[in-house]
């Protein structure tokens, strides 16, 4: 092994401890509320605690970890109407809402609940019926006839970073520009491993489903709700295997240690900044295998946009680190929910275009890592995150050996 | 009016209403012609509202039906009725509103002291009459002194007829996303193809593609009811356009076979409604209901899908999946997201959706042999001729319809030029 390359993997192996050491011991307080137990349970204390409401729930649709708690949906296979309850952690009340489809003769306000509605002072109450619903007027006030019954839902405050989410659009459409128009060696490994990742995630779709909250809605039968849901998740990843075929990444491995390092760094990230909606993940039946599809494209896109990004700074072939520097520095303080996916890009830009696609994938792992040891408390899921620790561990380890037993040693195919 | 005693002034300002779940509901209940003319007439879901500019206002149902009538308070409307005979009054006036006086009993009253006068207000509950089975009609009436001023006519669907036709337009919103989505990513790919092109110094026809831009913008300010998705439209359109020379695998246009499949098409789409309905299901013989009425939205409504939709599912996707499926592959591709896009509600929801496929899956039969200019012009005939139905009687209407197979005649017609 060259003198250069040894320094480099001893400079990335003492990095990547470093790394590791401060993403596992360190006491992180994680941006959200960690869930001491599964949706599952969750789930089981609603129908345990709550009324019946003098209909059958049907069958658990989906749910979602909002704030300190789980918003968990029924619905009965004919979809007329919706039960939602939000649980929270510890023995607080649970709080539920019931909507149901507004056609239904049963959801027309009666005289008797719209007086109790709008109090006894006002006097008279006028009918107005409506197609599916009844309407009551009330001096200049009109009182809608199909109420959902209930109270309101807690719901996170949606934060979207809308200037950032198109900067990593553009960037995805540069990437794909730069693989066509700037050919290299392509991977075969990593098409038929995004080729892998989805079609382990077809059949998890009925149970992927459970994560899409708004698809399920009263007068919507659930079936339906999970076809749209399904139809959506095939087209989209019918693109990306078209895409990974038609853009694909290029061939080349990094040194281990960077990529142990990359994997620390994004376990950090998932500490510092978890996903959200990988606590939910984490609740399916088959979570292992969808967690590390998604990893793998997630990886594999934040690659794509990493490629862009590396062609863009072309131009500043002097100021590049100083240029990939502040980027990094301002993905840390800005990227909010998205700082795994930005450190992975900026990070990937920094290294040779074969090495890029390893370095977003590790990252991506280790923020879905992060994010478990961050958010998710109960026994499977903690256990989960270190099963994939190992898995990632041991892909990295097969990738060397097999470099090794080839000749070169990892991260020397791309610079030749 | 007048025979309420009020001479309206002024020329009246007429504006379409449509209640596309009322009239799909109709037709659940009594499948098809019969449904359709019971949203026309006395189910009251597809009505002309005229609005006086001194004062009144009717809503005439589109078969000339009387439905609900407002004439402004008069100064001296007549002494006030007795108490004892005021119930009698207020029921003989319904004879004034509704062409069966005695099918409607009086359900609930009320009156009030205002303005001078004493005001009665009375519920009148008519039974289902020409309506199906389960349906109910109401009537609301109103009088100031001895004068009729109002009264407004309503329907009341059976539940599982209005259920099941909005349960299942809810579910088709849904399935409609996936079907954008797809579009979506369709425009994102035209995208980097275009900056191919550009790259590759590629040969492109950036002029047809503004003119076409601007055609589709033109005709989608017509049809669309916001004014944003119009300029969206044309400018994705122009892009797709511009860029077509570039995919030199797809096939040539040859325009005049377009029409007389889109006749072929619309021929298809009937045979399948009446096949459902045939084999116990359902499905709406009329096309949705335009949010307003005019030769302009028909023209605009039949053709913007055309414009739209054809160079992306006939043209763009074919010519960027082909390598990877072929181009048979890649236009069935098409289909699903097509079929997506516009079904109408039907029992099972499933059937309208496969019956949409067999349009999508003929469309892209249409495109092999006739390119992408004979799909649009295939699809904008077989649009008009289906959506005629939801439209007045009326020639214009007609010509306007025919419009695609008259272009389609002269194509046909039109000399060949020898090779």
């Amino acid at each position: 092994m060259a003198a250069p390359t040894r320094v480099k993997l001893l400079a990335g192996g003492a990095m990547a401890v470093a790394v590791a050491a401060t993403a596992l011991l360190l006491t992180i307080p994680p941006r959200g509320v960690a869930a001491p137990e599964s949706p599952d349970v969750a789930a089981d204390r609603a129908e345990r605690e709550l009324p019946a409401l003098g209909v059958p729930w049907g069958k658990v649709r989906g749910w979602e970890r909002v704030r300190d708690g789980w918003t968990v949906s029924w619905q009965p296979a004919h979809g007329m109407w919706l039960v939602r309850a939000w649980v929270p952690d510890g023995p607080r009340a649970i709080r539920w809402r019931i909507e149901a489809a507004s056609w239904l003769p049963g959801v027309r306000l009666s005289a008797r609940a719209a007086r109790a509605l709008v109090g006894p002072e006002f006097g008279l109450l006028q009918p107005r019926e409506r197609l599916g619903r009844r309407d009551w007027l009330v001096s200049d006030t009109r009182l809608l006839g199909a109420l959902p019954a209930g109270g309101d839902l807690p719901a996170d405050p949606y934060r979207r970073q809308v200037g950032l989410e198109a900067m990593l659009m553009g960037l995805l459409v540069a990437g794909a520009a730069v693989r066509h128009l700037v050919p290299g060696s392509a991977s075969r490994g990593w098409r038929h491993a995004l080729s892998w990742a989805g079609l382990v995630l077809l059949p998890l779709m009925p149970w992927l489903a459970a994560l899409a909250r708004p698809v399920f809605q009263a007068g919507v039968r659930p079936w339906v709700a999970e076809l749209a849901f399904g139809g959506a998740a095939t087209i989209l990843l019918g693109a990306l295997l078209f895409a990974a075929r038609r853009f694909p990444a290029i061939a080349g491995t990094p040194p281990v240690a960077w990529l142990a390092a990359a994997v620390a760094a994004g376990v950090l990230a998932g500490r510092l900044e978890p996903g959200g909606w990988l606590v939910s993940v984490a609740g399916l039946p088959l979570r292992l295998p969808a967690l590390a599809s998604i990893a793998v494209i997630a990886g594999w896109l934040a690659g794509l946009a990493a490629d862009g990004l590396r062609e863009l700074l072309r131009f500043t072939v002097a100021s590049r680190p100083v240029v990939l520097a502040a980027l990094a520095v301002g993905s840390v303080m800005f990227a909010g929910s998205w700082l795994a996916v930005a450190v992975a890009i900026v990070a990937a830009a920094a290294v040779e275009r074969g090495q890029g696609t390893w370095i977003t994938t590790a990252v991506v792992w280790g923020w879905v890592i992060g994010s478990l040891l961050a958010l998710a408390e109960w026994e499977a899921g903690l256990r989960d995150a270190f099963v994939l620790l190992l898995v990632g561990a041991g892909v990295v380890a097969v990738t060397t050996l097999a470099s090794l037993r080839a000749g070169s040693p990892p991260g020397e195919e791309a610079q030749a | 009016m007048e025979r309420l005693g009020y001479q309206p002034i002024g020329e009246p300002a007429a504006g379409f209403e449509g209640d596309q779940e009322l009239a799909w509901a109709l037709e659940r209940a009594r499948p098809g012609p019969g449904g359709v003319g019971l949203a026309r007439g006395e189910g009251g879901a597809l009505r002309w509202r005229v609005v006086f500019p001194g004062g009144g206002e009717v809503q005439v149902t589109v078969d000339g039906l009387v439905w609900s009538l407002r004439r402004p308070v008069p100064s001296a409307p007549g002494p006030d009725l007795f108490p004892s005979l005021a119930r009698a009054r207020v029921e003989a006036a319904v004879a004034a509103a509704v062409p069966d006086p005695a099918a409607w009993r009086l359900v609930r009253a009320q009156s009030w002291r205002e303005g001078g006068h004493t005001w009665e207000r009375a519920w009148f509950v008519g039974g289902p009459g020409p309506l199906p089975s389960g349906w109910r009609r109401e009537l609301e009436l109103e009088m100031a002194g001895s004068t009729v001023l109002s009264w407004r006519r309503s329907v009341h669907p059976l539940g599982t007829d209005l259920g099941v036709v909005t349960g299942r337009m809810a579910e088709l919103r849904l399935l409609r996303r996936p079907a954008m989505l797809g579009l979506a990513i369709l425009v994102v790919g035209v995208l980097v193809a275009g900056a191919e092109a550009v790259a590759y110094r590629e040969s492109v026809a950036p002029m047809r593609g503004i003119a076409y831009g601007l055609v589709t913008a033109f005709a989608g300010s017509f049809a669309a009811d916001s004014l944003t998705a119009a300029p969206v439209q044309g400018v994705v359109l122009a892009l797709v356009v511009a860029v077509l020379p570039v995919w030199t695998d797809l096939p040539r246009p040859r325009l005049r076979l377009g029409p007389a499949a889109g006749v072929a098409l619309a021929g298809v789409t009937l045979v399948g409604r009446a096949v459902i309905l045939g084999t116990g299901g359902w499905a709406p013989v009329t096309s949705p209901v335009a949010a307003d009425m005019g030769v302009g939205r028909l023209l605009a409504e039949s053709w913007v899908p055309a414009l739209v939709e054809e160079p992306l599912l006939r043209g763009a996707l074919p010519a960027l999946a082909a390598p990877v499926v072929g181009w048979w592959g890649a236009a069935l591709l098409a289909a699903p997201v097509g079929a997506l896009l516009h079904p109408v509600p039907s029992v099972p929801v499933l059937a309208s959706i496969g019956l949409e496929l067999v349009l999508q899956a003929g469309l892209a039969v249409v495109a092999r042999f006739a390119g992408v200019g004979g799909a649009v012009l295939a699809r904008g005939t077989y649009e008009a001729l289906v959506r005629r139905a939801s439209f007045p009687v009326g020639s214009e209407w007609d010509r306007v319809a025919l419009l695609g197979v008259a272009v389609g005649t002269i194509l046909l017609l039109w000399p060949r030029r020898r090779e």
